[in-house]
């Protein structure tokens, strides 16, 4: 399931550790990186390479939120639609993503290009609208910035 | 000393514990939801809040530990509103759908809000929704109810040690879900359900058929499935078993169970139980009186010995029967039949097994206590899955592994596989060179003490004499490397008195008794203590009642004149001093015609053992076969009378656990059967022996005369969890005598098995336990489809994959199942449960008897594998 280079930056990952339970999360992103998302057979096998029961694995990786449950498109748009960005405009960008991409909340472009989730607080509060691209950070969005922003990410 | 006050009241206590814990000691009750006596403290439901002087803030009592001065008050009007707004975002997901709850009555949330609780709630959104999860056949979902106190996750993670289920996402919109997300696919204990305060998870057996409240009785007895003995409650209404809930902290089990011991008991109300005595005519088994078959067997019995002599009569005692049950079953044979043909599946490895470590280290070697497990300083397992064969006895090992206990597992032990420290799998049937290196390395390194050698005699000599073997060439005969049995080694040679848990697999080896004596060798070395794995309620008891070829009751050679004098001077009669036939020596002496009778309580030995036609044959060849039962096994199909019995949940008497603990049955319901003890009583009545028996208990009465073992016991003592091993009669201490016992020479230690052929071995089944499980439609609903284990470099071999259908042949038969595959099996092995009729192991598998020790070999079956079928094929048929 795991390719092997993953499984030896997983083992990699366990020798630094007293306990394999503490090497879940480090583990579990590079996972991520390498697949975009976590599907249950990967959750699966990183809890036999880890030594750790799958479903404690599952619990982890549902409970945090930067881990991803479903196929994502190749850059991942985290916007915050939070009181501060919700006053400064978030919501008019969603529609423009919505518009322009046909990008809605929890979905994919159909050319797999983006992913849209919509946050809960990114902690950009004083220069809202602010959203991460993949993992860049962008703030005081207009929706003329976010065009020029995306353009950058094919 | 600390003082604390809780409430105005002054308590001293010894060392710090929870204020929770401390106010139960004083009396004082304080309202909990995620606490549980079981599991560790958790802290997260906050209804257990205390008031406590000098802090400013409310406190958790389920966490928070006593200080000296402490001032604690439980009810003030700041904690009851506390519990109130907890029981209040409590409510705001909870469906409050008590009507239509199977938990309303003994529900902790119900009873905490009737208590503490707003009436009304305030708040107005929508509530989390799940729909009710019925992917499991007896546990039923409903996420809607949980209250998130984890307590089945915990009970799951850190005492079944499965970790089949977790919390799921977070905050509100977190539930509990096992992996798939759908089916649990986990080990069925069902202790997850014992501890949801909540109608969240709930057994599905009983859905919507009960109310707490009409329970009538509860009834306090032992489980009828596996040899440790848990104790169980039976919750009766009218006359049946509503359901089985263990005891919370009481018995052995301490309020654990397995699939077995809480969902298996329907079959006690299965449709197809026998309710009438049967008797053969015209080649059909009819309906008789009880009378009339009585007369029928009595009058058969007393033709077949007076013309072919006592010896032609063999009798089967069953480990599902009561020691008094049992104890009358070898009376009859000894002194009535005058026959010494008694044995029983003890036969099979556990009676073999507790004989040959009797016999070197003295009676009651094996009897040591479950718990001891988790407090030895090592544990080494081989020869069978503790986990499947006596699960509650398996959490012992894997609560040891937590405690950082060092486990050494020998052999295949899917259940053990995340708490072995050293995990050594041999290919297969080659145990003895591997055991044989342990003994050669540890013989140079554990120096032999004096005072040992006198309490073991002359095993020293034994050890001496066994050849050395070395790592590398144990190594090639098992296929392990050097090195792992060299760290297996190192973490032996550390324990002091490490627990030795030995399995069946290990005896039924052409090897058997090497390995018995190899095994003898490592116990005396590490001073281990020995627990037998029992596949069978009352193993133990059919060798304490004498139920063995060669034993009287209370395990008193019949060879030895004294022992054989005093039994018969009680009875008036002379029993022979030649062992009688073991149960295996039974089937072949029945197919020479040798046994022309065969009397069977309650053992399915057609079922039972291997080479089910082979059996068949044998069995249609003698004149007589009596079959006491509760159902219509393959056996009773074949008899010419059958009298049904009575199930466990119908009768009374007490059981002998592995750890030779005794325990009481009790009835709860009612039955159309007969008592075990009370049909063979009759017989012999009319045989001119009278058994003027009323109950069990005066049975026991006479047990307590007859064997010195049990010398005073009182039927009426017998309560709660019982009590172990020496009771208060005479045990043998000494080892017997190691006359006899071979040495084995270096070519039988180094055996190796031939790479290129496939054999067939028995897997050991965690959901199966014979005629009992295939007779409660709970246990056969979780795994009903017949399979065989085969390891991953086989499967990849012959292309087969999970699922795919195989064809098995043998010699003795061939059946056609479903392929599991297993990537820590050894190649040339394929595993497979005996528990489905036709498609089972015994339709293969071939039998030899072990001339030394007189149990089954196994290891003897070659079998061939063609993949028929692929899986995708199967599902578009
Ligand atoms: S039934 Fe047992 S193994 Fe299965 S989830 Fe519940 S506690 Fe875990
Ligand atoms: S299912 Fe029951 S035991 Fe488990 S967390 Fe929910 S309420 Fe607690
Ligand atoms: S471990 Fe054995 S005695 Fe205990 S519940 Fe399971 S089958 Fe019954
Ligand atoms: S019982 Fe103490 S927090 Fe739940």
């Amino acid at each position: 399931m795991l390719n092997e280079r993953v499984v030896i930056e997983i083992n990699r990952i366990k020798s630094k550790y007293h306990d394999a339970q503490s090497s879940l999360l480090p583990a579990l992103y590079v996972v991520q990186r390498e697949y975009g998302w976590l599907s249950p057979d990967a959750v699966a096998a990183v809890g036999d390479v880890l030594n750790v029961p799958r479903t404690t694995v599952k619990g982890v990786a549902t409970f945090y939120s930067m881990f991803r449950h479903k196929p994502m498109g190749r850059h991942l748009i985290q916007l915050c639609t939070n009181v501060a960005c919700m006053i400064m405009g978030a919501e008019r960008l969603v529609d423009i993503l919505k518009t322009r991409y046909g990008l809605e909340p929890n979905s994919t472009t159909d050319d797999g290009r983006f992913s849209l989730v919509v946050m809960e607080c990114i902690g950009a509060c004083a220069t809202a609208p602010a959203m991460l691209v993949d993992t860049d950070f962008y703030d005081n969005l207009t929706e003329e910035r976010i065009a020029d922003i995306l353009e950058n990410y094919k | 000393m600390i003082t604390v006050t809780i409430n105005g009241k002054k308590i001293q206590l010894e060392k710090p514990v929870t204020i929770l814990k401390a106010a139960s000691m004083a009396g004082i009750k304080i309202p909990t939801l995620c606490h549980h006596e079981a599991l560790e403290s958790y802290g997260g439901c906050r209804l257990c809040l205390v008031e406590i002087e000098k802090m400013p803030r409310l406190q958790t009592s389920c966490t928070q530990y006593v200080a000296d001065g402490m001032v604690v008050w439980t009810e003030t009007e700041r904690v009851v509103e506390a519990r109130k707004a907890m029981l209040e975002f409590l409510l705001i997901n909870h469906p409050l759908d008590c009507p239509y709850c199977d938990k309303a009555g003994e529900c902790e949330l119900q009873d905490l809000v009737v208590k503490y609780g707003p009436s009304t709630g305030r708040f107005a959104e929508g509530k989390r929704t799940h729909p009710e999860s019925y992917d499991d056949p007896i546990i039923v979902r409903n996420m809607d109810r949980c209250i998130l106190c984890a307590r089945c996750v915990r009970m799951c993670d850190k005492v079944q040690c499965a970790s089949d289920i977790s919390i799921t996402n977070r905050s509100s919109k977190s539930f509990v879900e096992p992996f798939s997300g759908g089916r649990y696919n986990c080990e069925y204990c069902g202790n997850c359900l014992t501890v949801c305060p909540v109608g969240a998870i709930m057994s599905r057996m009983h859905k919507h058929a009960y109310r707490p409240w009409l329970i009538e009785k509860e009834v306090d007895t032992v489980c009828s499935f596996c040899g440790v003995g848990c104790s169980v409650v039976l919750q009766v209404r009218g006359n049946s078993i509503v359901r089985a809930v263990p005891k919370t902290g009481k018995g052995l089990n301490k309020g654990l169970l397995c699939n077995r011991g809480r969902f298996g008991y329907d079959y006690v109300s299965s449709p197809v139980r026998l309710d009438s005595p049967l008797i053969r005519r015209d080649g059909k088994l009819q309906r008789a009186t009880w009378s009339e078959a009585f007369i029928y067997i009595a009058g058969e019995l007393k033709r077949i010995k007076e013309t072919y002599g006592g010896s032609s009569i063999a009798g089967i005692a069953s480990g599902r029967c009561t020691n008094e049950d049992n104890y009358v079953f070898q009376k009859f044979m000894r002194v009535v039949l005058g026959s010494n043909n008694i044995d029983s599946a003890a036969g099979f490895a556990y009676a073999p097994a507790q004989k040959f470590f009797e016999r070197i280290f003295g009676q009651g070697v094996t009897a040591n206590s479950i718990h001891g497990i988790s407090n030895s300083d090592g544990i080494l397992v081989i020869g069978g899955d503790p986990t499947s064969v006596n699960p509650v006895l398996g959490l012992q090992i894997r609560s040891a592994h937590q405690k950082n206990i060092p486990v050494v597992t020998i052999g295949y032990m899917p259940g053990l596989k995340r708490f072995a420290t050293n995990r050594l799998i041999p290919s297969p049937f080659a145990e003895t060179a591997l055991l044989a290196a342990l003994v050669s390395e540890l013989k140079s390194k554990r120096r032999l003490s004096d005072e040992k050698a006198a309490f073991a005699r002359d095993i020293n000599t034994i050890i001496e004499n066994i050849p050395p073997v070395s790592l590398n060439e144990a190594g090639d005969v098992c296929r392990i490397s050097p090195s792992d049995i060299n760290n297996t080694v190192d973490a032996i040679s550390n324990m002091t008195n490490p627990s030795i848990i030995i399995g069946r697999d290990i005896l039924q080896r052409s090897e058997g008794h090497t390995n018995l004596l190899l095994l003898a060798a490592l116990i005396y070395l590490l001073n281990g203590r020995i627990y037998l794995l029992s596949e069978l309620p009352n193993e133990q008891g059919l060798v304490d009642m004498g139920c063995l070829p060669d034993m009287l009751p209370g395990v008193r050679p019949l060879a030895v004149d004294s022992f054989r004098r005093r039994y018969d001077e009680f009875f008036g009669v002379e029993v022979a001093s030649e062992p009688g036939m073991s149960i295996v020596e039974m089937i072949d002496g029945a197919n020479s015609n040798k046994i022309k009778a065969l009397y069977v309580m309650c053992e399915d030995i057609v079922f039972n053992i291997p080479n089910s036609r082979y059996v068949k044959e044998a069995l249609s060849k003698s004149e007589l076969l009596v079959v006491q039962d509760i159902f219509m096994t393959e056996t009773a199909q074949l008899a010419d009378v059958v009298l049904p019995s009575l199930s466990w949940a119908e009768k009374e008497g007490s059981y002998t656990n592995l750890e030779r603990r005794m325990q009481m049955l009790k009835k709860a319901v009612d039955g159309k059967g007969m008592e075990d003890w009370q049909a063979i009583a009759e017989i012999s009545r009319m045989l001119g022996f009278d058994m003027n028996y009323r109950s069990p208990k005066d049975v026991m009465a006479e047990i307590a005369r007859v064997s010195p073992l049990h010398k005073d016991i009182a039927y009426d003592d017998i309560v709660g969890d019982g009590f172990m091993w020496p009771y208060k009669g005479e045990p043998l201490r000494h080892g017997m005598s190691i006359e006899g016992i071979d040495i084995p020479d270096a070519k039988s230690l180094l055996k190796i098995s031939d790479n290129d052929k496939i054999y067939a071995g028995m897997e050991n089944p965690l959901f199966y336990s014979e005629n009992l499980s295939r007779n409660s439609s709970a246990l056969s609903s979780i795994s009903p489809e017949p399979y065989a284990r085969i390891g991953k470099a086989l499967a990849t071999k012959l292309s087969i994959i999970d699922g795919d259908y195989v064809n098995i042949s043998a010699d003795a038969g061939s059946i056609e199942l479903s392929a599991r595959v297993d990537s820590d099996l050894p190649e040339n092995i394929v595993l497979i449960p005996n528990n489905f009729g036709d498609k089972g192991i015994f339709n293969v598998m071939n039998w030899k008897i072990n001339p030394v020790i007189k149990s089954f070999v196994l290891d003897c079956t070659e079998v061939v594998i063609k993949k028929i079928k692929s899986a995708a094929e199967e599902v578009l048929a």
